[in-house]
This record gives structure tokens, C-alpha cells and sequence, in this order.
């Protein structure tokens, strides 16, 4: 009965059909082999855990980046190779993050961008040394990352060191013009690596511009309630209070010390976490006149505005986070065109000497010295009814500083 | 049969970073690491039934000791590695010492534990032979003198060993007299006593002993990655982690801690996992907590005496 069925296709139309497969398939390789290889970027942020938000803005600049670059006809110099992001979430913790990076490099990664948290930073890119794959770091304040004498860590933006003579500096020309208002501060850090290490700085300098300092208060991540501390500063009564710490427990304390409407000549933060549009625009009453010395866009840059309109747009926060991922992004690919490979020796080689022009950024030509980027700089800014303005270097400010603040009536 | 079985997983276990990439290899240390930690939990929680919150208190301990004597004094790591042990020892003897003492129990001795951890935390946030909130850096230098592998399998392996010792350990209890009176302290306190047991020496005894495990935890965990600081260290989600893994396979049997190791680092990384395979998810990655948490309420309702129940072995009695 079998042998009776006949197939519904006559033996010459499947020959043809076959060969025609046949011919498609073996062909198919040919025209895919013209296709240069995307190039595989590791993106690890902590998009879960305590730091969730600033991860995610990281994660989302980067990723726009990525974008930006493949619209823009990919890596030239690799026959218009794009970038393919491979997204890590490090949970902030170090392990997880140490798997990430584990993770990608079997998926074949020319580099790794990451990680927000130093600690996390520090493993990982100890983790990617191994393999001797380029690590950069966009978001990362300790200067251990770059002091360690790896070879593939690249960081671009500067460390809390550089961020903290640079804000002493200003500091101590904004008191002189102020006929010397303010004589002592208060530091108030997160006690993780970040803050410490700047709280640190802070109270060895702050003496050379004529500032005693009364106390320096640590607090945990996460902190939920700032009464005893706001208490401590009131009774201590400085003229300047000093912050280094995350998001919400910058947000939580300028709130705290608002409320109890303690008197302050200036509220000053270095690398103050929480210091964005986000809170100037949802508190403005709160953050009227802070000061920042931080990461910031160059408020004179056309890229860098026309970029801002573009995350708001799209309903996010121009945050730090976001444009330091974007530039670290734009640096990566600016070296692989560069490097003309993936190949990580030619891409750390490319980037140990990358000349990379951040528009961005108020920076000079980049130039990396063991890993740090010494064309980099921050910027000072100051909250203002709701908006953020820069205050210094003197050829990116937008408004003259106000100091010291009004005091509560 | 089960000695048979017992083989294969060994062999298994042995064979398996051979042939896996580095990645798989690493979650495979991660879950032996995990039970190794777990499984110090295990002997005094599980046991002995002296629940503690802080055992990162023994782990933090064996972490920074060896930290310090390594990167301060220049000690080797593989000698700082027992000096960390007896330390974590020492602490766990002491904690017990001054708890029981007071006559905590029960719910009032894990709440201390918690305390003395976090009293740890702070210290170490402060001290300056720890670098406070600083932490401490080991310098890299990839050969096996110094503790640290360039090839990850080695890694691997000590972890393996640290397990299997956890697990000889763990049977040594379920068959010797010490352990026995372990579960009778466990069971009963007063009962405990009353035939005989010297019930706070053999409780100290056992917190000695988990110290010293954890410690060992501690020093591993720093060798592997090179940096420390108070809240990695003394952290409580290290607490939580040894807890959970001995809850969710079993608490007070031999293979629980390995069994819950296996189960929640396989759940976390294929949760972790589906963002990659899947690209829709590639942006909702706090996701993979949620599915991790509702299999975690799933399996302490459905089982309640861990994975270990399901091998139709209950609690060792």
C-alpha cells in the first residue's frame, strides 16, 4: 500500500527545488561572511539593589550610545561593524558582578563598560584582566580602580582626589570673595569606599583654605531618617556643611537639614550623589543654592544640549550617569576605529594612547596616564529655583555663585 | 546504591570544570562556596538549633584577619588562612560565651548575633588597621603561592574541598557522641541537662567550631576577589545568605546547605540568565529578583523542611 503513494511533487521539480535550496544555503554564508562581526561591548550597571536608579541611568546612556554609533554607520574603520550591547546587572554586589564579567567573555566581549559602584569596579576589572579585555570605567569615584597598575582599566572621567583639590580650590576663592564667611564645616559621607576616601581628602585640606573642620559623620547605605545627624550638625553649628554621598541619602539629608532649618553659609557637596535635575526640579526649595563639584556636561557644547533635549524627551533625567556612559561609549568606539580590530591587545593600545576629543564634556584632549584620563575635569554648580546652573571654571559658568546663601527667617 | 550515587556526583563534580566554559565554572564555585558557608550555619543552627542572624560576623572576622596580616604584615596567605580560622574561632567562642552566659535563646540569641555583627561592621567601618570604609585592596599577583589561580578551575577545586570538608564534618556530627548531644541540646535544652550534658560548654564548643568554618569562608572569599570592605564583610546579606540556603535545603541535614546552594544559585542565575535570552527582557532585570523571591515563598510553603525532605529524610534525630 506504501509503495503506491506518490509524493505530490514530480522528481524534476524537486531536483530543482532542492538545488535551488542547496545553492541558497551554501550561498547565504558567502553574503553573511561579507558582514563585518558586530563588535561585543560588556554594559554592567547595578540596575537592581540600593543604587537601582543611578545604574539604570547608566545603563540607558550607554545603550543609547551603542545606538547612536550603529545610526551612524558603526565602526568605519572594521568595514561599519556595529556594536552589540550585552546588558550585566552587578545587583551591587561584587560576586554577581564578578559572574557577569565572567559571563560575557564566553560571549566573546572586546570590552567591558561598568560599574558604577568602586568596589564592584574593583573586582570586575580585576576579574577582566584576566583575559586582558579592556575594562573602562564610566561611573566609579575611588582611585584604587586606577592605582593598582592594571593594564586594561581606562577611566575618563576624574577621581575623587582630582574632584576634591579642584572643589577646595574654588571653595577657598569663593570664601576669600566673601570676606572669609565661612570658617568651619561638618563632612557627612556614606561609609562605603567613595565616601570615606573624600570625606577623607576633605578634612586633610579644608584647613589649608581656612576652614576648621568641627566633624566628620559617617552614615550606612541605605540611611532612612537623618534626624540625629541634621541634630548633630545644628548643635555643632558650621558654616558649611559637607556631603558626599548616593542619591537618596543626598536627597534625604538636604531635606532633613531644611526642615530643622539649620543656618548655612553653603551646603557643598563633592560628588554629591544626589545632585540632578531630578531634585533640583522635584524640591526646588530644598536644593535652592547648593553647590556641587561633580561630573557635569559642558553647558556650551551643541552635542551635549541637543543630547539633553533628547533623554528628556524620551522622559529621563540628563543625570552624570547617563552622559559619562555616553562618552564612555563614544571613547570605546572612537578607539576601535583606532585599533581598526577588536583584537584586545590593538584595542588597550588604542586606547593607552587615544587623543578622544569628549564633546560632552568640559574636558581637554584626553590622555591616559596609567589608566587615568588627565584631560578630565569637573565642574561647579549650583542649584537655582528648580534648575541647575555651572558656577566655575569660569568659561563654562552660566550664572556668578551665590554665597554665602540666605539665611532661614 | 547510595554510595553508588554518591560517587557518580563526585565524579560528576570533578569532571564538570573540565568540560564546562569558565563562566559555568565560576557558578559551580559559587554554589560549593555558598554550601561551604551554609554548612557552618548548619552546625550550629541547623544541629545544634542555635538560630544566629550574624554569622557574617565569623566571616567578616576570617576575611579581615587574613586580609591584614597579609597586606599589612606580610604574612603568606595560605599561613594567614589557619590564623583566621582560630580568630573566627575565638569570636564564635566568645560571642557564645557571653550569650549564653546571659541565658539568650532562641529568638533573643539570633537578635544578638545580629547586634554583634553590625558591632563588627562598625568597628571595622572605623578602625584604622582595617582602613575603615576604605577597605582593603590584596594586591594581584596570580600564582598559587600567594592564594590566588590564574586558571579558574583551581578555584574551583578549592571550593569543592572546602565543601567536602564541610560535608565530612557535618557526618562526623550525625555520628559521633558531640553531635548527639547537639541534637539533644537542640531538641530540648532542659531535657539536655538534665541527663547529664554540660550544655553551655557544648555550646560554645559548636559556636567555636562554626566560627572557625565561616571564618575560613572569609579568607576564601577575599583571596578570590581581591577586596573588602566593612559592609562586604560584615554585610548582613551574607547572614541571610548562609541562612537561606540551609533553610531552603534542609536545615540539620548533612546535604542541606549543598542541596539549597544548588537550588537558589540555579533559580538566581537562570532568572538572571533570561534577560540575555530573551531580548524583550534585556531592560527588566529587576525582574529576575521577583521570580527569584516568588520561587523562594513557593518552596518554604510547599517545603518547609527544604529540599532534603523530598530524599525522605527528615531532620537528623
Amino acid at each position: 500500500m506504501a509503495t503506491d503513494k506518490k509524493l505530490p511533487v514530480s522528481r524534476r521539480g524537486f531536483i530543482a527545488g532542492a538545488g535551488t535550496l542547496a545553492a541558497g544555503t551554501m550561498g547565504f554564508p558567502l553574503i553573511g561572511g561579507a558582514q563585518p562581526a558586530a563588535v561585543k561591548v560588556g554594559i554592567i550597571h547595578p540596575v537592581t539593589g540600593f543604587v537601582a536608579y543611578a545604574g539604570s541611568q547608566g545603563r540607558f546612556g550607554a545603550t543609547l550610545a551603542v545606538d547612536d554609533v550603529n545610526k551612524a554607520g558603526g565602526i568605519k574603520s572594521m568595514g561599519g561593524a556595529k556594536l552589540e550591547p550585552l546588558l550585566g546587572d552587578s545587583q551591587s554586589k561584587v560576586e554577581v558582578g564578578v559572574a557577569e564579567v565572567e559571563k560575557m567573555n564566553e560571549q566573546g566581549v572586546a570590552a567591558y563598560i561598568g560599574c558604577y559602584q568602586s568596589p564592584v569596579g574593583i573586582a570586575a576589572s580585576q576579574a577582566a584582566a584576566k583575559y586582558n579585555t579592556p575594562f573602562l570605567i564610566d561611573v566609579g569615584a575611588s582611585d584604587l580602580l586606577v592605582t593598582r597598575g592594571l593594564k586594561n582599566v581606562f577611566r575618563i572621567k576624574p577621581g575623587f582626589g582630582a574632584c576634591v583639590d579642584q572643589g577646595i580650590s574654588l571653595l577657598g576663592d569663593l570664601n576669600k570673595k566673601a570676606n572669609g564667611v565661612a570658617k568651619s564645616a561638618v563632612i557627612v559621607h556614606e561609609s562605603g569606599e567613595f565616601g570615606t576616601g573624600t570625606a577623607k581628602l576633605l578634612a586633610s585640606k579644608l584647613p589649608s583654605i581656612g576652614i576648621q573642620v568641627k566633624e566628620v559623620i559617617g552614615h550606612d547605605n541605605p540611611t532612612r531618617n537623618f534626624d540625629n545627624i541634621a541634630l548633630r550638625i545644628r548643635s555643632a553649628a558650621p558654616d558649611i556643611v559637607m556631603m558626599s554621598n548616593y542619591q537618596n541619602e543626598y536627597v534625604l539629608l538636604a531635606r532633613t537639614l531644611y526642615q530643622q532649618k539649620v543656618n548655612l553659609a553653603a551646603m557643598y557637596s563633592i560628588l554629591g550623589g544626589g545632585f540632578n535635575y531630578k531634585f533640583a526640579k522635584e524640591q526646588p526649595d530644598v536644593s535652592q543654592y547648593m553647590i556641587d563639584v561633580n561630573h557635569w556636561y559642558n553647558p556650551k557644547s551643541e552635542k551635549a544640549l541637543a543630547l539633553k533635549k533628547r533623554v528628556e524627551a524620551a522622559g529621563k533625567e540628563f543625570t552624570f550617569e547617563v552622559y559619562l556612559a555616553y562618552t564612555v561609549v563614544d571613547l570605546l568606539a572612537d578607539a576601535l576605529e583606532h585599533a581598526g580590530s577588536a583584537d584586545k591587545e590593538k584595542l588597550t593600545a588604542a586606547l593607552d594612547a587615544s587623543t578622544f576629543k569628549a564633546e560632552l564634556m568640559p574636558y581637554g584632549p584626553t590622555k591616559f596616564v596609567n589608566g587615568q584620563n588627565e584631560g578630565g575635569r569637573a565642574e561647579v554648580m549650583q542649584a537655582i529655583k528648580g534648575d541647575i546652573k555651572v558656577i566655575a571654571p569660569e568659561q563654562f559658568a552660566e550664572m556668578p555663585p551665590v554665597f554665602p546663601k540666605p539665611k532661614f527667617t | 546504591m547510595r554510595h553508588l550515587a554518591l560517587a557518580a556526583a563526585l565524579l560528576a563534580a570533578v569532571v564538570y570544570p573540565l568540560l564546562v566554559p569558565n563562566y559555568l565554572a565560576t557558578v559551580g564555585m559559587l554554589m560549593f562556596f555558598t554550601a561551604f558557608i551554609g554548612q557552618s550555619w548548619n552546625i550550629s543552627g541547623g544541629f545544634a538549633g542555635q538560630t544566629s542572624f550574624g554569622h557574617a560576623a565569623f566571616f567578616g572576622v576570617g576575611a579581615y584577619t587574613s586580609t591584614i596580616l597579609q597586606v599589612t604584615y606580610g604574612w603568606n596567605p595560605w599561613l594567614a588562612w589557619p590564623a583566621a580560622m582560630a580568630m573566627g574561632g575565638l569570636v564564635g567562642a566568645g560571642i557564645a560565651v557571653l550569650s549564653f552566659r546571659a541565658g539568650l535563646r532562641g529568638s533573643y540569641f539570633a537578635l544578638i548575633t545580629l547586634a554583634f555583627a553590625e558591632v563588627f561592621r562598625i568597628a571595622a567601618n572605623s578602625a584604622s588597621i582595617t582602613r575603615g570604609g576604605l577597605g582593603m585592596l590584596i594586591k594581584a599577583d596570580q600564582r598559587p603561592i600567594n592564594f590566588q589561580f590564574k586558571d579558574q578551575i583551581w578555584i574551583y577545586y578549592l571550593a569543592f574541598a572546602l565543601c567536602l570538608v564541610s560535608l565530612l564534618i557535618a557526618w562526623w556530627l550525625t555520628r559521633s557522641r558531640f553531635g548527639a548531644r547537639l541534637v539533644a541540646i537542640r531538641e530540648n535544652e532542659d531535657a539536655a541537662r538534665a541527663l547529664g550534658i554540660d550544655v553551655f560548654t557544648e555550646k560554645v564548643k559548636v559556636l567555636a567550631l562554626s566560627g572557625a568554618m565561616c571564618a575560613a569562608g572569609g579568607t576564601f572569599y577575599a583571596q578570590k576577589y581581591l577586596y573588602i570592605d566593612p559592609n562586604i564583610a560584615f554585610g548582613i546579606d551574607k547572614s541571610v545568605e548562609m541562612l537561606l540556603v540551609t533553610m531552603v535545603g534542609g536545615a540539620g541535614t548533612i546535604f542541606g546547605p549543598l542541596i539549597g546552594s544548588i537550588a537558589l544559585t540555579t533559580i538566581n542565575e537562570l532568572t538572571r540568565a533570561a534577560a540575555s535570552v530573551f531580548p524583550a527582557l534585556k531592560n527588566v532585570q529587576p525582574l529576575s529578583l521577583i521570580v527569584y523571591g516568588a520561587m523562594l515563598v513557593l518552596i518554604v510553603a510547599r517545603l518547609p523542611d527544604g529540599f532534603a525532605s523530598l530524599l525522605g529524610r527528615r531532620r537528623h534525630a
